[in-house]
């Protein structure tokens, strides 16, 4: 489903090169559920960027779904990333001055959809993660726990194959990351979505397929 | 998305509040600006109403004075003689001080029946005036012999006054004025006596006669285009030698034309300056406002990109929120600049104000696309990846 070929990144100053990727080489396979661990600055966050074609490597390579992405447009690579790929961050990125429900609709605004069809796939979306008494609310009345769902409606409303996720427990205490874990395992056995997770937590690891481990830009595991 | 973009505004009306503010006093100050320049550009592509390149304003001052009327009359007659005599002069008219192209002002207000003509101008002329000045009789006759012996008092009135007293019916022959004293006799076109860039307004003609003759001291002089300031002199002496102890001033009808126009459009110049200094603060006001809006909205920005809107769809989003809020600033607005009109404030006809909205608004939007579109580029090209790490 993803494939990495020899990526690597480098950041350059006037002064300073920093390889922040070395040489990785990544497969996941549709359906599989990989987490990403390794310390702060070793890389994590600069690959799932990579991997959501957020971010471009200095060299290698990136297929999803076995298309080729090195030279597609800003326009190709954003229909892309709407139609493919789910994306739950850390500090949830909600829009304060919209409703949950329009949050949650966002990803289908860049789709050819009627407002009929966002409304009724939000609203699906929300009833999954267990916040369909809260469409009218705004992010800044719910919990940490509540925005971090309403990401995740966010990221599965378009029903993408993958989603990416960016230290999505991070900000959580156990219990609520626990139910945000719940929530990420559900989907990825009951719908086969493909998830990519970067995580801290070595609780959260242990509950996925596959782990893979970075340590200064560079797979060790 | 456009409903999405109307709900995101409305849910930041505190923070846009300023902003439509800004714009809605932006638009004001323009649609005053423009009302201004629209009203003198409307009165520049009228016609002048009369020939004024070869006529000359002659003042004598004082004039002359005599115990008896008769000896008045006899004085002008001979005068009027003596400067027909002149082959340079082509004709000549005696008139009251607010003849064209000076800053005197005679007005009031004219009756007739239950019509009622605000500021109507007064001029004194007497029968040299159409020839003099080439004005067009559009009806009846102008000021003849036959008027010495009226009853009423005739007057020529202009086309302006015509239509706001008669409309479409008859006007010569009927009495107007208070107590009825004045008796139509003609009607002429308008003119623009005060420059290019005024209005004709309402205009009568009354008959200098023997009653008005004393206090005259002003005649309008047409000559001809072998006129040239050896002629000027000789003209000058003639006058001085009718008015031995008066001072006489000759001056061009066309330097005088420039005169009045610069007493227009120096205060006009002066008000487009400080009108360009505000929009430019404006326009400035609005960029740092839309840019702040973007500095402080990258995260947004950041996230948007990583759902699937393209740089162009983030550039364009931007624009049209400010295209929006413009929109709702100046529904307000032209709901307030529409009350000109409709109240007929300042007498200037409709035509200027709705002009003057329409472009207003073409200039607002102009500016707000102009205030936009860097900002809107600049976030185009802010890294989702970056952005979102920010956060």
């Amino acid at each position: 489903m993803i494939s990495l070929q020899n990526i690597e990144k480098v950041y350059r100053t006037d002064t300073i090169q920093t390889l922040a990727l070395n040489r990785i080489n990544l497969e996941v396979e549709k359906g599989e559920f990989l987490s990403i661990m390794g310390p702060s600055g070793c890389g994590k966050s600069t690959l799932l960027n990579i991997i959501g074609l957020l971010d471009l490597p200095s060299k290698g390579s990136i297929n999803i779904d076995a298309q080729p992405t090195g030279n597609l447009s800003d326009k190709q690579l954003a229909r892309l990333r709407n139609q493919k790929l789910g994306f739950i961050f850390q500090s949830y990125h909600l829009i304060n001055d919209l409703q949950v429900l329009d949050n949650v609709e966002l990803p289908l605004l860049y789709r050819d959809t009627t407002a009929k069809e966002r409304r009724q796939l939000a609203t699906a979306a929300l009833e999954k993660v267990g916040l369909s008494n809260r469409v009218k609310h705004f992010p800044s009345q719910l919990s940490g726990g509540q925005r971090q769902r309403v990401a995740i409606a966010r990221a599965i409303v378009g029903k993408p194959e993958i989603i990416l996720a960016d230290e999505p427990t991070g900000n959580l205490d156990s219990a609520m990351g626990n139910e945000i874990m719940d929530i990420l395992l559900q989907l990825n056995r009951e719908d086969g979505t493909t998830i990519v997770m970067v995580t801290h937590d070595p609780n959260m690891a242990e509950k996925t397929h596959r782990l893979v481990r970075l340590f200064d830009g560079s797979q060790v595991q | 998305m456009l409903k999405h973009l109307f709900k995101l505004i409305w849910n930041k009306k505190r923070q846009n509040f300023l902003l439509m503010t800004e714009i809605l006093v932006s638009f004001m100050v323009i649609f005053a600006v423009f009302s201004l320049l629209v009203n003198y550009y409307m009165n520049y592509r009228k016609p002048m109403g009369f020939e004024y390149d070869r006529v000359w304003s002659v003042e004598y001052r004082p004039g002359v004075s005599f115990k008896t009327k008769d000896s008045l009359v006899v004085f002008y007659d001979n005068l009027r003689n003596k400067l027909n005599g002149m082959p340079e002069i082509e004709g000549i008219t005696f008139v009251s001080d607010n003849s064209p192209f000076t800053a005197n002002t005679r007005q009031s207000n004219v009756d007739y029946k239950k019509q009622h003509a605000r500021s109507v101008n007064w001029y004194d002329a007497d029968s040299g005036y159409p020839n003099t000045m080439k004005v067009k009789v559009l009806e009846g006759r102008w000021f003849g012999k036959q008027d010495d012996a009226a009853t009423v008092k005739p007057v020529v009135i202009n086309q302006q006054l015509r239509n706001e007293l008669f409309g479409a019916g008859k006007a010569l022959g009927e009495r107007i004025g208070e107590e009825q004293r004045f008796r139509v006799v003609g009607v002429v076109n308008d003119i623009k006596d005060k420059g290019d860039f005024s209005s004709p307004g309402n205009g009568m003609y009354q008959r200098l006669d023997t009653s008005n003759l004393g206090w005259v001291n002003k005649l309008l002089v047409r000559v001809s285009a072998k006129a040239d300031p050896a002629f000027e002199s000789r003209l000058y002496r003639a006058m001085s030698n009718s008015f031995k102890n008066s001072n006489i001033d000759i001056n061009h009808l066309t330097a005088k034309l420039e005169d009045i126009n610069k007493q227009t459009l120096i205060p006009m110049i002066i008000l487009l300056i400080v009108a360009g200094f505000l929009i430019i603060n404006v326009a400035l006001g609005l960029f740092g406002v839309l840019w702040y809006n973007i500095n402080s909205r990258r995260s947004e920005i950041g996230l948007r990109r990583a759902i699937g809107a393209t740089g162009k769809n983030v550039s364009a989003q931007l624009v049209t929120e400010s295209v929006i809020l413009a929109t709702i600033s100046l529904v307000i607005g032209s709901f307030f600049a529409a009350q000109f009109p409709l109240l007929n404030v300042f007498d200037l006809q409709s035509g200027v104000y709705v002009t003057a909205i329409l472009l207003s608004v073409v200039f607002i939007y102009l500016l707000i696309l102009a205030c936009s579109l860097y900002p809107g580029k600049q976030a185009a090209a802010i890294y989702p990846a970056i952005a979102l790490h920010e956060e």
